[in-house]
């Protein structure tokens, strides 16, 4: 996987260093100052790239970041602080962090709309008081002096390129990170991400830092660039500007990025040439967003799409290298109960959910927990894994309360579950989610529990994998951290009969591979008769049985609460 | 007279194929009970069938295509499916319940006159009523919109035996009337008491399609049907 | 004293205004799920399709009637973007998707308009209504907050009275089995629409000649619009109306006072945070809007 980072950023540097050695030697001067603004937007559309495009929050504020970037290097030029525009534009990149974490806050708990509302906010009040304190220098026109060794405008051009790249690259490796692959995680399902030990706010908090960090550079350089700025320059109107090009665009990609600054910089440009005004470009810009945001794919997704189609097959096949792998020792855990359920209680408003259940997983076995719809099952994993706000009864871990622990904390702890829909960030490589699910994995180890649940190559995007396989990767991310206890929740589901035989096999043999015990809930009996060791039968919320599993599926009670009937008595 | 009837039925649900090509039929004055284990495909063929949820395959109510029209479209051809979980709208009274749903033609009597239940409760908010009482609320619902079929999902999970009775008749009544009624259940024996003809799902497929009656007689087949069996399937 | 409370009348008309864009802003959330980003920028095209009818020379009476239809074609329109593509969209990408056509109706509206080129806005209410206290308190200031009052009764009046009504919160509750039930959902939508995009149309005609009737002001005036919404949970009609008010007020009062004056536009902003940040002390997981 490092492997991997250093490859990618390593074609990010190599291009865009031909890229500005192409334009520094060959564009004529006009055109080269207007490049330079290209990959100066493009540095305030990857800050917004990883708030919005990565975690999946609606900024609407992103230029106001830029705005305070940009106020402190101007006020640092003003009073001539030594350390030159670098130094300034670090420094106003940093004072832009502290605001993007005040803003980020409220989205610990929120989401989607009420931070857009908060963002937009944020922007009509920045737009009011950058225009009350004005932009230093403004009224005396002093310009924002540039380093020397890059003062002429082609100079300029090379730091900003210089400044973008690395940038491009550090993003590069922090989207291959754990950290990276939890933004998206925390974008797709918080929940999901919650359960595989990832704590939300500082996913989120640590995106809104970054993002405003970047987001300030762009703005000091910016200041650099233009030598004098107006309030304008950072009012809401670029703010939306910005959201709807990302938007369009993917300025979570590296191609994206580039992309939109081409757009914002240019069309005003190309629009100037042919004679029509030049806010026609965002209306553009907005029916551009619409599109995307209806077809749910931004234009960097359909070139990667269209180029993957034309991309010759031979490059395109990631087959499996053919060296077998072997699974690591299976972990040692605790002897004993590894999860012990007693008296627990659920109650949804006056419905009880739960009436004191009793429910114990041996460790290193297989435990099927079974019932009609509505008996609790589902329920009882949520109280397990702490998603319900309040149960009465205790959940222990090898002897250990959960109790007032969070679903982060408990997942930490090592009780982990999958979903009955598969809740895997498509953007995601099939080895980037195993090493998300499963922190600290080995690149070895992650090919041969892939190889061992039959799933696809690590370097496969779960994009293009279908449903039923992606449900089969989620159970083998959980299995890959070794956990002393897993809760599958109807794995099998939609797999046809014979897959889910093999994956009831399979099951059975996780602790014996892997040293886990398994709560497994299920429907299909075959698949429970092969997998399991013994089974728990719930129904309207109550245990009403627990044993083998051919005595229990055998068992009058439970046939009735199956069917409905008594078989046996009716067929006597 | 058949008046609905559904050829190679496939639903995807988030991309995993959970009905695999199902053949149904739905007669007038006939009561079609789909039945199987939990994750058989019961409720995305019902969701298929009403629009919820795209689905390809034929689908012909009452003798005209209803396939790729909108779930709205194929309710006003006719076509009820009454959701499991009992979606009454709760910040509604129960008469308003009924109102919101009246066919022109229909009168808020005849919903009464199935659930007299009902009745006393008709200025209750329809979330505070009871679990079985909100149920008879959704089928009462779906009469007073007159249609040709009506298909019920799940109606007696989570409830008393003496209520799901109470439902069960009043479905009996239903088909009695001239409606084609599917009913999905998972209780299968008193769906096969009052139902005519039997389906029976498993992984999305139909593994068995005949007489309620014959398949009520034969405990033996059901539970394997139901609990599969490691044995015969081995 | 007096010059404190002059500046807080003078804050009603705005908080009026403020309260029927919140009040408008809850019946779109409520009645079609969307939080909607352009709901003043609708009303602003309205308005001015008044102002440039009023300005060829047609009599004032026209210049409204058309103006409210112009504003309810231009909501419509968004509706049926909304309903056609959106419908089964998430509430985040609604927001989204609204927020980037306040982008390209604000781009189109300062073309058409001609940026902050003045306008001769007439004044629809015209004059002081009564004194309060030894302050003026204008006709336009009373009108807007009759508006939003009879707005709001008249809508729950409607919600609770009407067959429409009926199928509309039957909508809003569950939005599938009032499909699944027959109601023609995408036909009631556009209606909705229709109706915010009108009344939001005349508010902002009789709010206009007092702000500064440039398109793009008017347009944002959607912050303020929304943090009185939030005032009101996106549920209550009459905490919105309120809340929208005593924005308005506490605007008014800040630029009665030197230090604050220049700084009321940050008011919203200051609310918004407060608002979510007690509301939402309890919640947890995506549950949140």
């Amino acid at each position: 996987m490092k492997h991997a980072s250093i490859k990618a950023a390593l074609r990010t540097a190599v291009w865009l260093a031909v890229l500005a050695a192409a334009a520094a030697l060959f564009l004529p001067k006009y055109w080269l100052f207007l490049i330079t603004a290209v990959f100066i937007v493009g540095v305030a559309l990857q800050s917004l790239g990883i708030v919005t495009g990565r975690t999946g929050m609606i900024s609407l504020c992103q230029m106001s970041f830029a705005g305070v970037g940009a106020w402190v290097t101007g006020y640092l030029n003003l009073y001539e602080v030594p350390g030159g525009l670098v130094v300034w534009v670090l420094l106003g990149g940093l004072a832009a962090v502290p605001v993007g974490i005040v803003i980020g806050l409220p989205a610990l708990r929120l989401r989607g709309i009420n931070l857009a509302i908060v963002t937009l906010g944020f922007a009509a009040a920045f737009d009011t008081i950058l225009a009350t304190i004005t932009y230093p220098g403004q009224t005396t026109f002093t310009q924002v002096v540039r380093p020397a060794l890059f003062e002429s405008d082609k100079g300029y051009f090379l730091f900003i390129m210089l400044v973008y790249g690395l940038i491009a690259v550090a993003l590069e490796f922090l989207s291959r990170s754990r950290l990276g692959a939890s933004w998206l995680a925390v974008r797709h399902s918080e929940r999901a991400a919650a359960a595989q030990g990832i704590s939300i706010p500082m996913a989120k908090l640590s995106a809104f830092a970054i993002s405003a960090f970047i987001s300030g550079i762009s703005g000091g350089l910016l200041a650099g660039y233009l030598g004098t700025l107006v309030a304008e320059n950072f009012n809401m109107m670029q703010s939306l500007a910005l959201f709807a090009v990302a938007t369009m665009v993917g300025a979570h990609f590296t191609l994206g990025a580039i992309a939109g600054g081409l757009m914002i910089t240019l069309f005003p440009e190309l629009l100037r040439r042919i004679g029509l005004p030049q806010d026609v470009g965002n209306v553009f810009f907005a029916l551009g967003a619409v599109q995307a945001l209806s077809t749910g794919e931004t234009i960097s997704e359909t070139w990667a799409r269209l180029g993957s189609k034309l991309m010759p097959a031979r490059l395109k096949g990631q087959k499996r290298s053919t060296a077998t792998t072997t699974l690591a020792a299976p972990a040692v855990h605790a002897k004993g109960t590894a999860l012990e359920v007693s008296g627990l209680t659920v109650r949804y408003a006056n419905v009880v959910a739960l009436d004191k259940v009793e429910l114990s997983v041996p460790s290193r076995t297989v435990v099927g927990l079974i019932g009609p719809n509505g008996a609790g099952k589902s329920t009882t994993i949520d109280a397990i894994t702490g998603f319900l706000p309040r149960y009465e009864g205790s959940v222990r871990l090898d002897g250990r309360p959960l109790e007032g622990l969070s679903a982060t904390a408990r997942a930490r702890a090592g009780v982990r579950r999958s979903w009955q829909t598969t809740r895997i960030a498509p953007e995601l490589r099939v080895g980037e989610y195993i090493r998300l699910a499963a922190g600290g994995i080995k690149p070895g180890e992650i090919e041969a529990v892939l190889e061992w649940f039959d799933c696809p190559s690590p370097e496969t995007l779960i994009a293009t994998v279908d449903a039923g396989t992606r449900r089969l990767i989620d159970v083998a991310g959980v299995v890959a951290s070794r956990p002393p206890v897993l809760l599958l929740d109807e794995p099998a589901a939609g797999q046809s009969y014979a897959e889910a035989l093999k994956l009831g096999e399979r099951i059975a043999a996780i602790p014996e591979k892997f040293g886990s015990a398994v709560l497994l809930i299920e429907h299909d009996m075959d698949l429970v008769r092969r997998a399991c060791s013994a089974i728990t039968v719930f129904d309207f919320g109550r245990k009403i049985a627990h044993g083998a599993p051919d005595a229990v599926l055998g068992s009058v009670i439970v046939q009735k609460a199956y069917m409905g009937v008594e078989l046996e008595e009716q067929a006597a | 007279m058949t008046l609905l009837e559904v050829k190679g039925l496939i639903v995807n649900r988030s991309g995993v194929p959970v009905v695999r090509g199902i053949d149904l039929v739905a007669r007038s004055g006939e009561i079609s009970v789909v039945l199987g284990s939990n994750g058989a495909g019961k409720t995305t063929t019902l969701e298929g069938l009403s629009g919820i949820i795209p689905a390809s395959g034929e689908i012909v109510l009452d003798n005209a295509s209803i396939a790729g029209a909108s779930a709205g479209k194929r309710a006003r051809a006719g076509l009820r499916h009454v959701e499991q979980g009992r979606t009454v709208f709760p910040e509604m009274t129960t008469e308003e319940n009924l109102k919101v749903a009246l066919h022109p033609d229909a009168s808020l009597g005849e919903a009464y006159e199935l659930f007299p239940e009902l009745v006393q409760r008709r200025d209750v908010k329809a979330g505070m009523l009871s679990g079985g009482e909100q149920q008879m609320l959704v089928i009462a619902r779906a009469l007073v919109g007159r249609p040709k079929v009506i298909m019920v999902d799940e109606m007696s999970s989570g409830l008393a035996p003496v209520v799901v009775n109470r439902l069960m008749s009043g479905v009996r009544k239903l088909a009695d009337g001239g409606m084609a009624v599917v009913l999905v259940e998972q209780f299968a024996t008193l769906a096969l008491g009052i139902g005519d003809r039997a389906y029976v799902l498993r992984r999305g497929q139909v593994v068995y399609d005949g007489g309620c009656a014959e398949l009520a007689r034969d405990p033996k087949r059901l539970h394997h049907l139901y609990l599969g069996d490691s044995v015969q399937a081995g | 004293m007096n010059s404190l409370l002059t500046s807080a009348v003078a804050g009603l008309s705005a908080g009026g205004a403020y309260a029927i864009l919140g009040v408008c802003a809850i019946f779109n959330y409520r009645l079609v799920a969307v939080v909607n980003f352009t709901g003043a920028a609708i009303g602003a095209a309205g308005t001015f399709v008044m102002v440039a009818l009023y300005e060829a020379g047609f009599p004032l009476a026209v210049d409204v009637v058309a103006g409210v239809a112009a504003g309810a074609l231009a909501a419509t329109l968004i509706g049926l973007v909304m309903t056609t593509w959106f419908a089964g969209s998430s509430a985040s990408t609604k927001a989204a998707v609204t927020a980037a056509l306040l982008v390209g109706i604000i781009a189109v509206g300062l073309r058409l308009t001609g940026g902050q080129h003045p306008h001769n806005f007439p004044e629809i209410v015209a004059g002081s209504a009564f004194r309060l206290a030894g302050v003026e308190v204008t006709r336009a200031s009373v009108l807007t907050i009759a508006i939003s009052v009879l707005f709001t009764v008249l809508t729950e009046m409607f919600l609770a009275r009407t067959r429409m009504g009926l199928q509309l919160r039957a909508l809003s509750q569950r939005p599938m089995a009032a499909e699944l039930i027959g109601i023609r959902v995408k036909l009631l939508a556009l209606c909705v629409w229709a109706v915010m995009g009108a009344v939001t149309s005349f508010a902002l005609m009789v709010i206009a000649p007092l702000r500064s009737p440039d398109f793009m002001s008017i347009s944002l005036l959607v912050v303020p619009a929304l943090a009185a919404a939030l005032i009101g949970a996106f549920t209550s009609f009459r905490a919105a109306l309120v809340g929208g008010l005593m924005i308005g007020v506490i605007e008014g009062l800040a630029s009665g006072l030197d230090a604050f004056s220049q700084y009321r536009g940050a008011i919203p902003f200051v609310v918004i945070l407060a608002v979510l940040l007690w509301s939402q002390r309890g919640a947890r997981w995506d549950e949140a809007r």
